[in-house]
């Protein structure tokens, strides 16, 4: 790699860490010069010269301030050689740096973001190679039912085992579920597809805290994708640049369950923006979480029952509907009452107990049981069916 | 000339005899000077016994008054003194005998126009007086009965004490007492349609002393729920009666008709309480709080998560001890506090968080808002149930509700089987105990086993669940090991907090 090409890449990592650095911006000011130029108008704190660069915005001069308040104790080159100690590749549009410094047998820019209409000038990686083939992405919101959640597991477990990447965003809920499911694929077939994880914070930073385990999974099996170099915090304007990357890097996005304004609603948006997909899991029409994927059924996106329908939307396969096979032991009379009460909509033990007329110790030890053997899950005092153990 | 009258003051719920000695002098110029740790209340005695003294046809001495209250150690609080004050004074000045007043104590505070009037804590005040008889306000009759026999003389105005002092008139005395009215009847359980379970955990909570929270959305009835609960509970003892009545009459918190509290009482405090409220204290008078009127009784903290954090960290140590002990600088009292604790909150800021996906909340509210109620507090609810909206369909379907009455009777029985074993109830056995007056059978076990390597139960919620189970299997008329059908059922009766487990699905493996 030419000293000068390494300079630039450095000076883009620099500059993806200004604070409300979102991508439009970047790019502006990488139109006409090149990386490390742009670094030093950015942190020269001269608002007249960034007005020309990025055109009518408002408060320059608040926004230079901050970018040269930031760029303090700021080293392009340190900081491009601890992503490089890090295993963290940092990856160029082609449009920015010409002759990109490829590492062989790294990930390369993904070829799919290089057409699209708001691509990102820097990339960061870590894990294997981007993957060529078909891939999905599957979103949701992160306070999802466990009907949903496991619907998420299920899906990201099938598509990955067909050979199909599981993109999504590595958050709480639907995100997380998806990405499990496609982790378990990996963990029993070896030639199931890897996932794809885009966050919102530097690849060192997991947020939420909680899936520090998932996205060390996910850059292991697969490769974890974001816009901020290492120690960025998650600040709120990045995740919905996170969402339209999801949905730029999908060939189908499915949505699992979203509330009426949910985040996923604009990942929809930015697939629809891209012609991209979108397909939809029905959930219950008394589900709030359900409320904002009912709205997307009625609109036409069309639905997803399980993952043979989003293969044929991919022409993978022609209406090839698989038969699970059940392995959890066939519930007691009582669970069985029990289970056709439930139903597929949450329920407390409660409802329950008024619904099926057992006595009170009855439909306890029935349900300790379902919940025992996986055909149900408990959740504060809340039960749902599962689809799966 | 000098006038001595027997009296008492009141501290926490402990009433402490005073002697009101009252001097009166030509020498020096007329004044009034009043000394023995009166507070301020105590102090105000000057004005209101003047104004009481003239508006009686009697005559403030134009001299040199000093008012002692002996002993000069124990704080003097409020306008109990008032009485005896003015009799004292009437004595001193030469209006009335030292003979016409002997052998009688005087309670009462003194209304301008001469009336007398009740103070709060006429039981605990009258225990302390001996055997002396007791001149006392008409109102405060039926309480004084109940710290013992004696004479009692009830008044309704200064004149009239004066009037009898004198011998023109006879001292009233009290009537025997007649049979107690009847408690006015309680909320009953009836009321309640549906809801089999959350009726079910407050029928567990009363017969085995585990205090409740509910968890769920506003308007789903938990106010309801949590008033029917002194209907399950065993109607107080005599001596609990006496327990509770003090504290009531101390406090100032209202006794019912015929002056004893015999059924447990229902207090509910609202979230905005302050912890002096709560526990009690106060900088002079020591009042007894909530927490000591819901002694024998039922403690009914709504919004739990809106109450301050550290008002609920002080219930922590009365909890434990069923005593709080209230220390300030001129005293230390100790009030008791054994109470059912029950308490309701919703799930999360929004209400809705309870139902999966229900939620409006971000994570972080979510978070904040649970982590208002520290772990220790949490811990001591045994019995934790989700509290939802009944559908109005299953409100038809369902059998109509059982009766406090039918409930009540199981709760006795239940209650007789903790005595049997040496507590008052299940919620007191202590932990060493349990193998050997709960022990499991092996489903029993295979189940607890089970729950605790699905981490859904930790080490110290064993403990909880098999005393909670033992109840179950108390009030179910089961006496050998406890089998797997009373653990499921207690494992019922305490949810996590929401969100305190993820969902399986999004959890590795």
């Amino acid at each position: 790699m030419s000293g000068r090409a390494r300079a630039d890449l450095a000076a883009l990592a620099a500059l993806a860490g200004l604070p409300a650095m979102g991508p439009r911006r970047l790019l502006a000011l990488l139109r006409d010069r090149r990386p490390v130029d742009a670094w030093a108008l950015a942190v020269a704190d001269d608002p007249a010269t960034l007005r020309r660069a990025l055109g009518g915005e408002r408060d320059l001069a608040t926004l230079a301030r901050a970018w040269r308040a930031a760029a303090d104790g700021v080293r392009p080159d340190a900081l491009l050689r601890a992503h490089e100690a890090a295993g963290v590749a940092v990856l160029a549009h082609p449009s920015v740096l010409a002759d990109p410094p490829a590492t062989p047998g790294g990930p390369r820019y993904p070829q799919r973001l290089v057409d699209d209409p708001e691509p990102p000038a820097v990339l960061f990686a870590r894990g294997g190679l981007v993957p060529d083939g078909p891939s999905v992405a599957v979103v949701g919101t992160r306070r999802c039912t466990g009907t949903g959640a496991g619907m998420a597991r299920e899906l990201g477990r099938e598509l990955a085992a067909a050979g199909v990447h599981v993109v999504s965003g590595l958050a709480l809920g639907i995100d997380g579920a998806a990405h499990r499911g496609a982790l378990d694929a990996r963990a029993s077939h070896p030639e199931a597809a890897a996932p794809v994880g885009v966050v919102g914070s530097g690849l060192d930073v997991a947020y939420p805290a909680r899936h520090r385990d998932l996205w060390e999974a996910v850059a292991a099996e697969g490769l974890l994708l974001g816009e901020a170099p290492l120690g960025a915090r998650p600040a709120a304007w990045r995740f919905p640049c996170r969402n339209r990357l999801v949905a730029a890097l999908a060939d189908v996005v499915v949505v699992v369950e979203s509330h009426v304004a949910g985040g996923s609603l604009h990942t929809v948006h930015e697939a629809i923006r891209r012609d991209v997909d979108v397909m939809v899991v029905p959930g219950s029409v008394r589900s709030p979480a359900a409320a904002g994927t009912n709205q997307l059924l009625a609109e036409g996106c069309p639905p997803v029952r399980d993952a043979g329908d989003v293969l044929v939307a991919l022409g993978l396969v022609r209406g090839r509907r698989h038969r699970r096979v059940e392995s959890r032991p066939a519930p007691g009379p009582d669970a069985a009452v029990v289970l056709d009460a439930l139903g597929w909509e949450p329920a407390t033990f409660e409802h329950l107990a008024v619904r099926c007329g057992l006595g009170l110790a009855e439909l306890a030890v029935a349900l300790e049981q379902l919940v025992a053997d996986g055909w149900v899950s408990q959740h504060g005092g809340w039960y749902e069916q599962r689809a799966s153990a | 000339m000098l006038g001595l009258v027997p009296s008492a003051t009141l501290l926490g719920a402990d009433g402490h005899a005073v002697t009101v000695e009252v001097h009166v002098t030509e020498g020096g110029l007329p004044s009034f000077s009043i000394v023995g740790l009166p507070d301020t209340s105590c102090r105000e005695v000057r004005d209101r016994a003047r104004a009481a003294i003239e508006s009686s046809r009697l005559t403030w001495p134009v001299k040199r008054v000093t008012v002692n209250l002996a002993p000069p150690t124990v704080r003097k609080v409020g306008s109990g003194l008032d009485l005896a004050v003015a009799v004292a004074l009437l004595v001193a000045s030469g209006q009335l005998t030292a003979e016409s007043v002997a052998g009688k104590a005087f309670l009462g505070e003194l209304g301008l126009d001469g009336r007398v009037r009740p103070v709060p804590g006429t039981v605990c005040l009258t225990e302390v007086l001996g055997d002396a008889a007791l001149v006392l306000p008409a109102e405060s009759t039926e309480e004084a009965r109940l710290a013992g026999d004696r004479v009692l003389h009830p008044v309704r105005s200064l004149g009239e004490v004066v009037a009898c002092a004198r011998g023109e008139e006879p001292w009233p005395t009290a009537g025997a007492a007649g049979p107690l009215p009847d408690p006015p009847p309680l909320p009953d359980l009836a009321d309640v349609r549906g809801q089999p379970m959350a009726r079910y955990a407050l029928e567990v909570a009363a017969a085995g002393g585990h205090h409740l929270l509910m968890l769920g959305p506003p308007g789903a009835g938990k106010t309801m729920l949590a008033s029917r609960l002194p209907s399950l509970l065993p109607p107080l003892s005599p001596a609990e009666a006496i327990e509770t009545t003090r504290i009531h009459s101390a406090g100032g918190f209202g006794l019912p008709p015929g002056g004893l509290v015999r059924v447990p009482p229902f207090r509910a405090p609202h979230h905005g309480a302050s912890s002096v409220a709560l526990v009690g204290g106060g900088t002079s008078l020591m009042r007894p709080g909530e927490i000591s009127a819901a002694t024998n009784g039922v403690l009914f903290l709504d919004e739990l998560a809106e109450f301050a954090p550290h008002v609920l960290d002080a219930l922590r140590q009365p909890l434990e001890e069923g005593v709080v002990r209230v220390a300030r600088a001129a005293a230390t009292v100790a009030f008791p506090a054994r109470f059912l604790l029950v308490a309701a909150m919703n799930p999360c800021p929004c209400g809705q968080g309870g139902q999966p996906g229900g939620c409006r909340c971000t994570e972080g509210a979510r978070l904040r808002y649970q982590r208002r109620l520290s772990g220790p507090l949490l811990d001591r609810f045994d019995l934790r149930v989700e509290v939802q909206r009944p559908r109005p369909d299953d409100l038809f379907t369902s059998e109509p509700g059982e009766a406090s009455s039918a409930v009540a009777e199981r709760v006795l029985r239940a209650r007789e089987q903790a005595r049997s074993r040496g507590v008052r109830t299940n919620a007191e056995l202590p932990a060493g105990r349990l193998d050997e007056v709960a022990p499991l059978d092996r489903a029993a076990t295979d189940l607890l086993l089970s729950a605790l390597r699905a981490g859904r139960l930790s080490a110290r919620g064993l403990h909880r669940v098999r005393r909670v189970a033992r109840t179950v299997a108390d009030l179910a008329g089961h006496h050998g090991p406890i089998g797997a059908a009373h653990v499921a059922l207690a494992l019922s009766l305490r949810v996590d907090l929401t969100g305190a487990t993820p969902h399986p699905e999004s959890v590795a493996g």
